[in-house]
C-alpha cells in the first residue's frame, strides 16, 4: 500500500501541536526500542488492555518488551491502573487532519489504560492513517452499527489531556493522561 | 464540555507536578462530605440583573480577565480557520463548513420527530434507556428517582450546560444527593457557589489568586496563589476517589447522532471519560437540539465546534458513546424539552436550536468582555444567552441581560451554524418593551420623531435655545451645565455629557443649507469631469440633517465633484432605526413606511440611480431591518416595495469604492501633509452587516495616496449602540475609552469613520478627554482636500 509521506508530516505537525509524541517505526522491534528507551519506562512497569498478548499483531510486542525486562501487567481495574506510570494500547485508525487517533474498546479494564496511565502509548498500523475526518466518520458509522461487533465507546484522541480553565494558562495533564506517544509501524505484519 | 486553546507562545505550558499524582490514591477525607455542608444553603437562586451588573461593574478582574482573552482568541480563531483552507481548500473554509453545519442542522430541526424516534430506536437497540423530559423538572426528578431507587447519595458530573439550565445540582442537593462538578472551571464554581460564566471557560472571570482561595479553602490545606499547575494538580487528587466511590455519572452531550443512536461528547480534561466509564449508572442530559442526522454531520461539527470556541483545531478527547459503556452498566439518556418546542414552532427562533454551545458570540461580544456572563445573560451567556433565556427560564429573566446588547453584529459574523443573533436579540427586546413598556423619555423622544414636523420643530426650538449649555459650541459639555446642573430633571443629561459631550443642535440644519448653497452645489459639480453620468439621491440621515450638516455638505461636494447630479428630498426624515432597534416597533414602524414612500417618489421624480446614504446604519436599516420587518408583520405590498427600493440603496463608502473608484473618475485633490496620520474606525454596520473592510482603506489610497495606520481593533464596537450608551453609560464608556486608547496608539492626528453615530460617541469622548485628534466622516476628510 502505498503510504504518503505528506500526510505523516501532517500528523506529526497536528500531533505535537497538542503536544503529543509522534514515532514512525519500520518493524514492532523498533517500536519496542521506543517503548522501553521512553522516560516512561524508568520503572520498567507497563500496563496493557486484558490478553493483549492475543491481539494481532500487537501482541507479539509483548514478548519483545518482556525481553528487556519490562514487566507487563494486564488492566485488572480501574484503581489498580490509576496513575500507573506507563499503559499501552492500539488504535482502530489514526487521522492526519487533527493528529488523532481512534480508541475503540469495548471493556473497561481495557478503556482505563488510555484514561488512567500517566504516559499512554498508541500503536497505529501505518496503513490505518487517514487523511481527514470524514474517513473517521465513515469508520464511526460502522464501528457503532447494531451487532455483535458493536463498539459501544469510541474516542478520538488528540494529544494528552488538558486544560486552560484558569486564566487561559494552558496546562497538560489534568484528569486524563499526562503524556500521549503514537508509534506507527509501518511493516507491521513481519511478526518477529 | 470544555474547550480549551491550543498551545501557543503566550500560554506558559507548565508541567503538573507528579507527586501530586501519586498520592492520587490516597485521598484527601471527605471532599463530598465538605461539598454538601457547603452547599446546604446553595446560592442557586439569581440575584437580580442589577446586583449581577454591579457586581460585574465592580469586579476590576473581569474586564483584564476577559479583555486579555478575546483579541488572541480572535486572532487565533481566524488562523485556525485560516490553516484548514489553505491546507485542504476553499470547501473547509469557515464559510464553508458553516454553511454545512447550518444545512445539516436546519434538517435536524425541520425532521425532529424522525430524527428522535430513529435515535431512541437505535440507542435503545444498543441498550440505552431514553426518557423524554417536557421540563426540566421532570428531567430533575428522573435523575433523583434514579438515585433514590439505586440508593445513590454521591454523582459525579462532567461540564453540561443542560444540568445548569434544569439546575439539577441544587435540586439532588436539597434531596441529599451530592453532585460533584469534575470539570475543573466548573468545580471552582460550584465551589464557589457560583454558575459558570461562560459555556465553554466557566471561570474565565477569576483570577489564580481567587482560584488558590478558592481551593485552599475546600481542601483543608494551603494551595499556591501563584502556581496555576499546582492548582490544576489538586483537581486529579482530590476527584480520583469521587470517581471510584460515585454511583452514577452525569454527563451533557454535544450532538446525539441518530444514525446509529450515539451521544458524541467532546472535553478536554479527560473527567468526561472517567465520569462515563467509572460509575455503574451514566446518565446523558441533553436537548433535544443536539439531534443531528449522521457521523457526516458530526464530523462537520468537529471541525467547527473547537475551532469556534478556543482555537483549538480539536478538543483532546471527542468520545462517541452508542449504549451502555459496558453491558453491566446502566445508561440512561435524558431528552430535555424545556422550551424548545415552542422555539420549535416559532419561525425565526427555531434557528437558535442549531446552536452548538461554542459560545464564539461570547467570546467575540463588546459588552460581554466588560461585564462578562453572569451579567450578559441568565443560565446561558453570550448573545444565545440573551436569544434561549425567554424559552427556557421566561421572559423577565431576560429583561435586564437583553438590554446590554449594542447591536453590533459582530457575533453574526462568527457564528459556527448562522444564526441571526442581532436580529433574534432585537425581537427579544420589542417582547420586553411590549411587556414592560418604554422609558418615558425613550416614549417622548420617539413619538416626537415618527412625527417629522414636529421633530423638526422641535430641533430648531432647542437649537436656538441651547445656547446655556453649548455656550456656543458644537458640544453639550458637562460642565457648562453650572448651577442648573443641581436640577433633578437636568442631573442625567448632565451624567450623560460628563464622559462623552453630547452634541449640539445646529443653527441650519443640512435640510436649509442644501436650499441655500444648491447653487454653489451645482457648480462644484460642473467643474469636474461628467464622466459620472447620473442621478443620486441623497438621505442623509437625521444625525447628519440636525447634528451634523457639514458632514452631509462634504458628501454632496465629492458626489458633485465626481460628476453626479446631487438631489436632497426635503421630506426626508428619521429612518426609524433607534426605535427599531429599541424595541418599540410601533413608531419604528411609522418611520419604515414614510422613508419608504418619501424615497420611492423621490427616486422617481428625479429619476435617480441610486439612493445613497454616507449613514452605515441607515443603509442597513434600509436594505435588511425594514425586510424582516414587514416579513414579521406580513405586509407583503410594503416588503416587496422595500425590496425594491434596497436594489438602489448604497452606502457612501461602497459607492465610492465601487461605482467612482472603477469610473476613473479624477477628484481635484490634494494630498494630505506628511504630518497627518490617519486612522479608521470600522463602524459595526460597515463591517458586520455591509462586509466592508478594505473599502475606505483604497478609497484612502487611491484618492488620497494615503495609508491607514491600522489601530488595533479597528472593527470592535465604540460602544456606541444607540440607546445603550444612555441605558449603560458604564458599558459604553469603557468601550469608548478602548477604541480611543487604540486610535491614541498609532499617533493618529485625525480618526476617520464613515457612520454618524460612532462619529458621534467618538467626538464626545475626545471632546472630553481632550485629545488632540480630530474625528470625521470619510466624506468629510476627502472634501477637506478638494481643491
Amino acid at each position: 500500500m502505498m503510504i504518503s509521506q505528506d500526510l505523516f508530516a501532517r500528523f506529526q505537525q497536528r500531533l505535537t501541536a497538542a503536544g503529543g509524541e509522534y514515532h514512525l517505526v519500520e518493524k514492532l522491534e523498533d517500536a519496542a526500542d521506543v517503548i522501553v528507551t521512553h522516560s516512561a519506562l524508568e520503572e520498567q512497569r507497563l500496563v496493557v488492555p486484558p490478553k493483549f498478548s492475543e491481539r494481532y499483531p500487537w501482541g507479539a510486542l509483548l514478548p519483545l518488551l518482556e525481553a528487556k525486562n519490562i514487566r507487563i501487567e494486564e488492566a485488572q481495574s480501574s484503581a489498580s491502573v490509576a496513575d500507573a506510570p506507563a499503559g499501552l494500547s492500539h488504535a482502530e485508525l489514526a487521522v492526519a487532519e487533527t493528529g488523532s487517533v481512534l480508541l475503540a474498546e469495548n471493556s473497561l479494564e481495557a478503556r482505563v489504560v488510555s484514561m488512567l496511565t500517566l504516559t499512554h502509548f498508541v500503536l497505529v498500523r501505518a496503513d490505518d492513517l487517514a487523511a481527514v475526518l470524514d474517513t473517521v466518520g465513515e469508520r464511526l458509522q460502522q464501528l457503532t452499527r447494531v451487532g455483535p461487533d458493536q463498539r459501544h465507546y469510541i474516542s478520538l484522541v488528540t494529544g494528552p489531556s488538558r486544560t486552560a480553565d484558569i486564566e487561559r494558562t494552558l496546562t497538560i495533564g489534568v484528569q486524563g493522561p499526562k503524556a500521549l506517544c503514537v508509534l506507527f509501524v509501518k511493516d507491521w505484519k513481519a511478526q518477529p | 464540555m470544555t474547550l480549551q486553546d491550543q498551545p501557543s507562545a503566550q500560554h506558559q505550558i507548565a508541567e503538573e507536578r507528579t507527586e501530586a499524582a501519586q498520592v492520587a490514591l490516597v485521598g484527601t477525607g471527605s471532599l463530598q462530605q465538605r461539598l454538601s455542608e457547603e452547599t446546604a444553603n446553595p446560592t442557586h437562586e439569581q440575584q437580580p440583573f442589577e446586583e449581577r451588573l454591579h457586581h460585574a461593574l465592580e469586579d476590576e478582574n473581569l474586564p483584564r480577565a476577559l479583555g486579555r482573552f478575546a483579541p488572541s482568541w480572535r486572532e487565533s480563531r481566524q488562523n485556525v480557520f485560516a490553516v484548514e483552507e489553505n491546507d485542504y481548500g476553499s470547501e473547509y473554509s469557515f464559510p464553508s463548513l458553516r454553511s454545512r453545519l447550518r444545512t445539516a442542522k436546519d434538517y435536524a430541526i425541520e425532521h425532529q420527530p424522525e430524527l428522535v424516534a430513529q435515535f431512541k430506536r437505535q440507542a435503545e437497540a444498543a441498550g440505552a434507556i431514553v426518557y423524554e423530559a417536557r421540563t426540566a423538572e421532570e428531567a430533575n426528578r428522573y435523575i433523583y428517582e434514579l438515585c433514590h431507587r439505586k440508593g445513590i447519595d454521591l454523582v459525579v458530573k462532567s461540564k453540561t450546560m443542560a444540568s445548569e439550565e434544569t439546575e439539577l445540582n441544587a435540586y439532588l442537593e436539597e434531596r441529599g444527593i451530592t453532585a460533584v462538578e469534575t470539570d475543573l472551571g466548573e468545580w471552582v464554581a460550584q465551589l464557589n457557589h457560583e454558575r459558570p460564566s461562560h459555556m465553554v471557560m466557566p471561570i474565565i472571570h477569576k483570577t489564580r489568586q481567587q482560584v488558590g482561595t478558592i481551593l485552599t479553602n475546600a481542601t483543608g490545606r494551603e494551595i499556591s496563589r501563584e502556581d496555576v499547575a499546582e492548582q490544576v494538580s489538586v483537581i486529579r487528587v482530590e476527584h480520583r476517589k469521587s470517581f471510584l466511590s460515585a454511583g452514577m455519572g452525569i454527563s451533557g452531550a454535544n450532538a446525539l447522532i441518530a444514525e446509529n443512536g450515539t451521544v458524541m461528547m467532546m472535553t478536554n480534561e479527560g473527567n468526561g471519560r472517567l465520569v462515563t466509564s467509572l460509575p455503574p449508572v451514566h446518565v446523558v442530559m441533553a436537548g433535544y437540539d443536539k439531534l443531528i442526522g449522521t457521523f457526516a454531520d458530526a464530523m462537520t461539527q468537529v471541525r467547527l465546534l473547537a475551532r469556534s470556541a478556543t482555537a483549538q483545531p480539536i478538543t483532546s478527547y471527542n468520545t462517541f458513546l452508542t449504549g451502555p459503556a459496558t453491558p453491566d452498566k446502566e445508561m440512561h439518556i435524558v431528552l430535555i424539552d424545556n422550551g424548545r418546542s415552542e422555539m420549535r414552532a416559532d419561525p425565526r427562533f427555531k434557528d437558535a436550536l442549531r446552536c452548538i454551545r461554542c459560545a464564539a458570540c461570547a467570546n467575540i461580544c463588546p459588552p460581554y468582555q466588560q461585564v462578562g456572563g453572569h451579567a450578559f445573560g441568565y443560565i446561558y451567556s453570550g448573545a444565545i444567552g440573551l436569544v434561549v433565556t425567554p424559552f427556557h427560564h421566561g421572559l423577565e429573566a431576560d429583561a435586564g441581560p437583553q438590554s446590554l446588547c449594542v447591536s453590533c453584529n459582530a457575533c453574526e459574523t462568527v457564528c459556527p451554524v448562522e444564526i441571526p443573533l442581532p436580529s433574534l436579540i432585537l425581537d427579544v427586546r420589542r417582547r420586553v418593551v411590549e411587556k414592560k413598556g418604554l422609558h418615558w423619555i425613550k416614549k417622548i423622544v420617539f413619538w416626537l420623531m415618527a412625527h417629522p414636523r414636529l421633530f423638526g420643530v422641535f430641533t430648531r426650538l432647542t437649537s436656538m435655545g441651547q445656547w446655556p449649555i453649548t455656550h456656543g459650541s458644537q458640544y453639550i459639555r458637562a460642565r457648562n451645565f453650572g448651577l442648573l446642573g443641581k436640577l433633578p430633571f437636568v442631573k442625567p443629561l448632565v451624567s450623560l455629557a460628563s464622559w462623552r459631550s453630547l452634541p449640539a443642535f445646529a443653527p441650519t440644519p443640512l435640510r436649509d443649507r442644501v436650499k441655500k448653497h444648491e447653487i454653489s452645489y451645482s457648480l462644484k459639480g460642473e467643474t469636474s469631469s461628467r464622466s459620472l453620468n447620473l442621478t443620486v439621491c441623497y438621505f442623509a440621515g437625521c444625525m447628519t440633517d440636525r447634528l451634523y450638516p457639514e458632514m452631509g455638505e462634504a458628501v454632496i461636494n465629492i458626489l458633485e465633484a465626481a460628476g453626479a447630479r446631487v438631489v436632497f428630498p426635503q421630506q426626508q426624515s428619521c429612518c426609524g432605526l433607534i426605535a427599531l432597534n429599541s424595541g418599540d416597533r410601533r413608531d419604528g414602524l411609522t418611520m419604515a413606511k414614510q422613508t419608504i414612500t418619501m424615497l420611492e417618489q423621490a427616486l422617481e421624480k428625479n429619476r435617480a440611480d441610486y439612493i445613497l446614504s454616507a449613514s452605515t446604519s441607515c443603509v442597513v436599516t434600509i436594505v435588511q431591518d425594514y425586510l424582516k420587518l414587514f416579513e414579521d408583520m406580513h405586509e407583503e405590498g410594503w416588503l416587496k416595495r422595500t425590496q425594491a427600493l434596497a436594489e438602489k440603496v448604497v452606502d457612501f463608502t461602497g459607492f465610492m469604492r465601487r461605482v467612482v473608484l472603477p469610473g476613473n473618475v479624477a477628484l481635484p485633490v490634494r494630498q494630505p501633509g506628511s504630518d497627518t496620520v490617519i486612522t479608521y474606525h470600522d463602524s459595526c454596520q460597515s463591517c458586520n452587516c455591509l462586509g466592508l473592510r478594505s473599502e475606505a482603506r483604497d478609497i484612502l489610497q487611491q484618492v488620497l495616496n494615503v495609508e491607514v495606520h491600522e489601530m488595533p481593533q479597528s472593527d470592535v464596537c465604540c460602544g456606541f449602540g444607540g440607546s445603550t450608551s444612555i441605558e449603560h453609560q458604564a458599558v459604553a464608556e469603557r468601550l469608548l475609552k478602548n477604541k480611543l486608547k487604540n486610535a491614541e496608539s498609532t499617533g493618529a492626528t485625525i480618526l476617520v469613520s464613515d457612520n454618524p453615530g460612532c462619529l458621534m460617541h467618538l467626538r464626545g469622548g475626545v471632546d472630553v478627554s481632550g485629545r488632540p485628534i480630530q474625528v470625521m466622516h470619510l466624506a468629510q476628510l476627502l472634501a477637506e482636500h478638494l481643491q
